[in-house]
C-alpha cells in the first residue's frame, strides 16, 4: 500500500497534468465552461429550496431549514459518487494510455477522484453563500468550524481513492462491478443521514446500520462543521481515519494483485 | 541460440536488451473462464496459470536475444506471430509469463499512434501530457517545446484539438516527443508507415543520429526493405517462434522465400478445392453435355450465361460452347524440359523457367481449333498472351483427350501478382472453352524494377562514373536467376 502512495506522491506532476486534462476534456467545446460546474449545484439549491421550502415543509427537528441541510450532506455526495462512478471505470475508459504506455497505472483512478472534488470545490462558494444567507434569516448555521473543512476532504481523498483503485482494478476482470457499485451507491445514499438527520430514525438496528455506513462519519463531519457549526469530537475523526485507512489498503491490495494482469485483461 | 553478435557487443559493457527463454501466454476469451481468470489473478497474479492448456494461447515461446548498445534490431513476422507482444513485455507494459527480459536504461516506446493522447485537447497540451507520460517534467518539456513542435512540423495545427488530426498527423506528433525524450533505447512499431515519404525520411535521419550517439533501437515492421537497410540485425518471429535472428539480408531473404512458398501452397489449395468442386458439379449434367452440344448454337447460348453467373463468384469466369473443354491447367516451374519436368507450383522466381500445361478434351472431332493463353495483373493489365493461331500453327484435326503446353525457357516477368487466361476457340474466335483468371500466381525476384517486364539486362559505364563496393562483397543471387546486373 506504500508503493501506490509513493508512486502517486512521485508522479504528482503527471497526477496533475492528466486531472487537468480531464477537466479541460469535460467543458471543452461548450459555450459557458467550468461554469456549469456552479450552474448544477446552483439549480439543485434551487430546486430543493422550492420544494421544501415552499411545498413540502418538512418539519424535521435539527435539520432547520432542510434544504440547507440536504445539500450540506448531498455537495459532498455528489463528489464521492461521481469519483466512484468514473473512477472504477477509469482503466476501461482509459485502455489507451493503459495498453500502449509506461506509466504508473493507480495514478488514473486518482483522477476522477480529483478531478471530481474540483468541482465540489466550485460549488463550495455556493454552499456558502446560501448558508450565509440562512443566517442572516436568523438561523443559527455555520460559523468558524468551516474552516476543519480542508481537514475532513483531506482525509476523505485516499478513503475515495483507496475504493477506486481497487474497483477499477476487479472492474477489468469482471465488468459486473460496474452495475453492483451504481446500485450499491443508491443504497449507501438512502443509508447515509444525507436525505435525514442521524436523530430521527426512530428503529435502533436502522440506526446501526446508517451508522456502520462508512459515509456516514464523512458525511456528519460536513453537517458539523458547514450546517451546525460543531467541531466534530476526536471519535469522529477517529472513524474518519479509519476508514481512510482501510479503504486504502483494501483498495491498493487488490490492485497489486491485479496489477500485472490489468493490461491484458483490459 | 541467438545467432551471432549476441553477448558480444562492446567488452565489458552490458547489452541494452536481455530476453532468455521469454514466453507469453494469452487467455482465450472463453466465457465460462471469466471468473476463473478472476481467481487466479487473484491468487498468483496470473491469469493463465489457472487454466487448462486449451484456454491459453501462447503468442511467444521460448525466445532469447540480446541487442548490444547502439544497435539496430529488426522483427520481422507475418501478423500474430508475436512483435507487438514482444515490444509490450520490453517496454515494460506487459508481463513474461515466463523468462527473462532485461532493458537497461531509459526506454520510450512507439507501441501504437498517439499512445495517450486525449482527442478533445489541443496538440500543444497532449504533448505535455505525452511528455509526462513517458517521464519528463513540464519544465524539461518547456524546454523542447518548440523543437518538438518543429520536428513534428505542425506548427500551424499544434493548437487545434487532437481530435481533428489525421493519423498521420498523429504519428508525428507521437514521434516527435518520443524522439525528444532522449531514450536511450526506443522501441517502434510499424508506425512510420503512417507518416508520409518527407515525415518517414525525417524520422529515420533522426534513427540514424540516434544510433550514433549510441542509442538503440529495436524496431518492429513489414516493410522488409526498410528492416534490411536500416538494422544490423534482424529477429523473425513465427507463431511466437523464433525462426531466426541474424544478419539482415539473410533473414529476410529467409523469410520472403518461406512467405512465397506459404502463398504457392495456399494457390494449389485454392486451385484443388476449385477442381473438386467442378469435378462433383460436373457429374451430374455429365450425359446431358454431349447432348447439349449436338444440340446447336442454343443450348450452347444457354450455357455460357448458366456457368458465367456462377463462375463470377470465385474469381473465374468461363464460357464458351464446351465443343472442346479445358479439363485442368497447371503451372509447372522449376524444370526446362519439353516434358514439363518441373514441380507444380504456383510462385516462381523471375527468370525460371515455366511451363503452362492444359488439360484438353474434344467432345466431338474438331477440324478449326485454337489453343490460347494469356498472362495479366489482378487490375487486368495484359502482359502477355498468345495462341496457336499467331504462332502460325494450322489446326487439322484434334480428338479425345490431349495435354498442350506453353513452355518459357525463362519467364522473365517482374515480381508481383499474375492471372492467367486459357481459352480454345475456333480460328473466328468462337470460343469453345474460354476460361479467365483460371490460375494466379506469384513471381518474385531479388531485383527491383517497375513494370511487369524483367528483361535480362547489366549496367555499363564508359568515363568518370565510380560506385561504391558493396559492404559484404559477395552478393547472393539464387542460381536459378541467371541475370548479370552488376551494381546496385
Amino acid at each position: 500500500m506504500l508503493r501506490s502512495a509513493v508512486a502517486l506522491v512521485r508522479f504528482r506532476g503527471l497526477l496533475a497534468t492528466l486531472t487537468v486534462r480531464e477537466l479541460k476534456a469535460r467543458y471543452r467545446g461548450s459555450v459557458l465552461g467550468f461554469l456549469w460546474s456552479l450552474a448544477n449545484p446552483l439549480l439543485l439549491l434551487g430546486v430543493y429550496t422550492f420544494v421544501f421550502g415552499l411545498v413540502f415543509r418538512p418539519r424535521t427537528a435539527g435539520a432547520e431549514p432542510y434544504a440547507l441541510f440536504l445539500i450540506t450532506g448531498l455537495f459532498p455526495w455528489i463528489w464521492v459518487s461521481s469519483a466512484i462512478l468514473e473512477g472504477s471505470m477509469s482503466f476501461i475508459t482509459n485502455s489507451g494510455l493503459v495498453r500502449k504506455a509506461v506509466f504508473p497505472l493507480e495514478l488514473l483512478p486518482s483522477v476522477a477522484v480529483l478531478s471530481n472534488l474540483v468541482h465540489f470545490l466550485l460549488a463550495l462558494p455556493i454552499l456558502a453563500l446560501a448558508l450565509a444567507v440562512g443566517r442572516a434569516l436568523g438561523h443559527p448555521l455555520g460559523g468558524w468550524t468551516a474552516l476543519l473543512l480542508p481537514l475532513v476532504v483531506a482525509i476523505q481523498i485516499p478513503m475515495l481513492a483507496g475504493v477506486v483503485l481497487g474497483l477499477a482494478a476487479l472492474n477489468v476482470h469482471f465488468k459486473d462491478v460496474r452495475d453492483i457499485v451504481a446500485n450499491l451507491l443508491t443504497f449507501l445514499f438512502f443509508l447515509a443521514p444525507i436525505l435525514y438527520p442521524l436523530e430521527a430514525i426512530p428503529f435502533r438496528p436502522l440506526w446501526w446500520l446508517v451508522r456502520l455506513n462508512p459515509f456516514t462519519p464523512f458525511t456528519l463531519a460536513y453537517q458539523q462543521t458547514l450546517f451546525y457549526g460543531v467541531v466534530p469530537d476526536p471519535e469522529l475523526w477517529l472513524q474518519m481515519v479509519l476508514v481512510a485507512l482501510v479503504a486504502w489498503a483494501l483498495g491498493t491490495w487488490l490492485f497489486d494483485r491485479l496489477r500485472e494482469t490489468l493490461v491484458e485483461a483490459v | 541460440m541467438s545467432g551471432r553478435g549476441g553477448g558480444t557487443g562492446t567488452e565489458g559493457a552490458l547489452p541494452a536488451i536481455q530476453v532468455e527463454g521469454l514466453s507469453k501466454l494469452y487467455r482465450r476469451m472463453a466465457a465460462g473462464a471469466k471468473l476463473r481468470t478472476l481467481k487466479s489473478a487473484l491468487m498468483d497474479r496470473s491469469l493463465t496459470r489457472g487454466l487448462a492448456a486449451s484456454e491459453a494461447i501462447a503468442a511467444l515461446e521460448q525466445v532469447s536475444f540480446e541487442v548490444p548498445r547502439g544497435e539496430a534490431f529488426g522483427v520481422i513476422g507475418g501478423n500474430g506471430s508475436g512483435k507487438s507482444t514482444l515490444l509490450k513485455i520490453l517496454a515494460g507494459i506487459l508481463q513474461p509469463s515466463e523468462g527473462r527480459v532485461v532493458v537497461d536504461g531509459r526506454v520510450a516506446a512507439l507501441i501504437e499512434l498517439g499512445a495517450g493522447f486525449h482527442p478533445e485537447i489541443s496538440g500543444r497540451e497532449n504533448v505535455y501530457i505525452n511528455g509526462a507520460v513517458l517521464g519528463l517534467g513540464r519544465r524539461e518539456v518547456d524546454r523542447r517545446l518548440d523543437s518538438i513542435i518543429a520536428f513534428s512540423g505542425l506548427e500551424d495545427f499544434i493548437d487545434e484539438p487532437v481530435k481533428n488530426y489525421s493519423s498521420g498527423m498523429y504519428v508525428r506528433l507521437g514521434f516527435a516527443v518520443a524522439v525528444h525524450t532522449d531514450p536511450d533505447v526506443l522501441l517502434v512499431d510499424e508506425v512510420l508507415a503512417v507518416g508520409d515519404e518527407a515525415f518517414a525520411h525525417k524520422c529515420l535521419r533522426r534513427i540514424e543520429e540516434m544510433l550514433a550517439a549510441g542509442r538503440t533501437i529495436l524496431f518492429v515492421s513489414h516493410s522488409l526493405d526498410l528492416v534490411e537497410s536500416l538494422c544490423d540485425r534482424v529477429l523473425w518471429l513465427e507463431g511466437g517462434r523464433q525462426r531466426m535472428v541474424g544478419e539482415p539480408r539473410r533473414v529476410v531473404d529467409a523469410y520472403r522465400q518461406a512467405v512465397a512458398e506459404e502463398e504457392g501452397r495456399a494457390h494449389r489449395a485454392e486451385k484443388e478445392a476449385r477442381e473438386a468442386l467442378e469435378a462433383t458439379r460436373e457429374r451430374p449434367p455429365g450425359h446431358g453435355a454431349s447432348g447439349q452440344a449436338a444440340g446447336g448454337p442454343g443450348a450452347a447460348g444457354a450455357s455460357v450465361e448458366g456457368e458465367g453467373g456462377d463462375d463470377g463468384e470465385r474469381g473465374e469466369r468461363r464460357w464458351g460452347s464446351r465443343e472442346a473443354e479445358i479439363t485442368g491447367v497447371r503451372l509447372l516451374a522449376g524444370g526446362a524440359g519439353a516434358a514439363g519436368g518441373g514441380e507444380e507450383r504456383y510462385h516462381l522466381a523471375s527468370g525460371e523457367p515455366a511451363v503452362f500445361e492444359l488439360a484438353v478434351r474434344a467432345r466431338r472431332p474438331l477440324a478449326d481449333f485454337v489453343f490460347g493463353i494469356q498472362i495479366s495483373t489482378p487490375r487486368g493489365i495484359e502482359c502477355w498472351g498468345t495462341n496457336t493461331l499467331l504462332e502460325g500453327l494450322e489446326p487439322e484435326r484434334f480428338t479425345g483427350e490431349a495435354r498442350v503446353r506453353v513452355v518459357c525457357p525463362r519467364l522473365r516477368l517482374a515480381p508481383g501478382e499474375y492471372v492467367l487466361d486459357v481459352a480454345v476457340h475456333g480460328r473466328d474466335g468462337a470460343p469453345y472453352d474460354y476460361r479467365r483468371g483460371v490460375v494466379d500466381f506469384t513471381v518474385t525476384s531479388r531485383e527491383r524494377g517497375i513494370g511487369v517486364y524483367f528483361p535480362e539486362h547489366r549496367w555499363e559505364f564508359e568515363g568518370a562514373v565510380e560506385w561504391r563496393p558493396e559492404g559484404a562483397g559477395a552478393k547472393v543471387v539464387p542460381d536459378r536467376i541467371a541475370h548479370s546486373k552488376e551494381p546496385r
